[in-house]
């Protein structure tokens, strides 16, 4: 740990500090800058890319990018954003020229697919069901099975917590667009989450649903046997 | 306002969890909830997902994968 890197910062104060150092030829004082943003931006190139090689290597050259390039941040929206910007870019340029890419807009039957399908009611309680570790992972495998345009959206509203501004900048996409992709995303993890947090039914409903397929075979049974 | 639809309801739900939209149509969903069963499952539990994923212990930067950042880091911080 260095002497820049234990500020806190609520408005990236801190980040303008450090930036006007760099720009000053302390060339150290990016390294404070990386360590606090790295986290966000691995997360960021991993949600556009899907997988951890080519998360790092976007990551990487995000922050050379960045570095390059410092002088051309004005200050207009916080540096996160900038950069966020800067590793969604890195990581979509990485997408598109990797060979079994699906193009931003394939995303067949993602309409009809994330129409509600599940409609029982959730524990309130995750925690009396799994360990934290285990949520961590079912949430985790259900990020990743998101389609990228959705997994990337959620990832900067609701686990970055961006602004849908600032998420929207990053993207480079209009608002509107970026809510209703956010909308979707949430109701597809809905539907995934779904099968691990569903409260068990009551059992009198249970009942009364298997007399109803008992009854529907019968009818089907009665139907086969005449002909 | 006018009764909305299920269609309409769902289309306002992520804004409604995001406390976005007028009074009028916050009260026109709620109204809409408090008497259809699957809108009021299908908005508790979306509530429920989005509070889960930000609960979620932070994500680490796997530990290789940060030393190699900063070794790559190192090289390009000190070209002249």
């Amino acid at each position: 740990m260095n002497e820049y890197a234990k500020v806190p910062d609520a408005g990236g104060e801190d980040d303008l500090a450090l930036i006007d150092l760099v720009m000053a030829g302390d060339r150290r004082a990016f390294e404070p800058l990386v360590r606090k943003h790295e986290r966000r931006v691995f997360r960021v190139a991993l949600a556009v890319l899907g997988n951890v090689e080519d998360a790092e290597e976007a990551m990487q050259d995000a922050f050379i990018k960045a570095y390059r390039h410092l002088d051309q941040f004005r200050g207009e929206s916080r540096f996160t954003t900038w950069l966020t910007r800067i590793a969604v870019n890195e990581a979509l340029q990485k997408r598109q020229a990797r060979k079994d890419s699906v193009s931003l807009d394939e995303a067949p039957d993602v309409e009809s697919k994330s129409l509600p399908g599940r409609f029982e009611p959730w524990t309130s309680n995750p925690e009396k069901l799994y360990g934290k570790q285990e949520i961590r992972q079912i949430v985790e495998g259900a990020i990743q099975a998101l389609p990228p345009i959705y997994r990337e959206t959620l990832v900067l509203r609701d686990i970055e917590e961006m602004s849908a501004e600032e998420a929207a900048e990053a993207l480079g996409i209009t608002i509107p667009a970026l809510k209703s992709r956010l909308l979707r995303a949430r109701l597809l993890l809905r539907e995934s989450l779904g099968s691990h947090f569903e409260e068990p039914r009551p059992l009198p409903t249970r009942i009364l649903d298997s007399a109803k397929r008992l009854r529907n075979m019968m009818k089907v049974m009665a139907g086969t046997a005449g002909r | 306002m006018a009764m909305l639809t299920c269609k309409e309801v769902l289309a306002n739900l992520s804004n409604y969890i995001d406390e976005e939209g007028s009074a009028e149509l916050r009260r026109a969903l709620e109204d809409h909830i408090s008497w259809c069963r699957r809108c009021r499952v299908v908005f508790d539990t979306t509530e429920k997902a989005v509070k889960i994923v930000l609960d979620v212990e932070p994500f680490e930067v796997p530990l290789a994968v940060s030393a190699r950042l900063y070794t790559r880091l190192e090289e390009v911080l000190s070209e002249s």
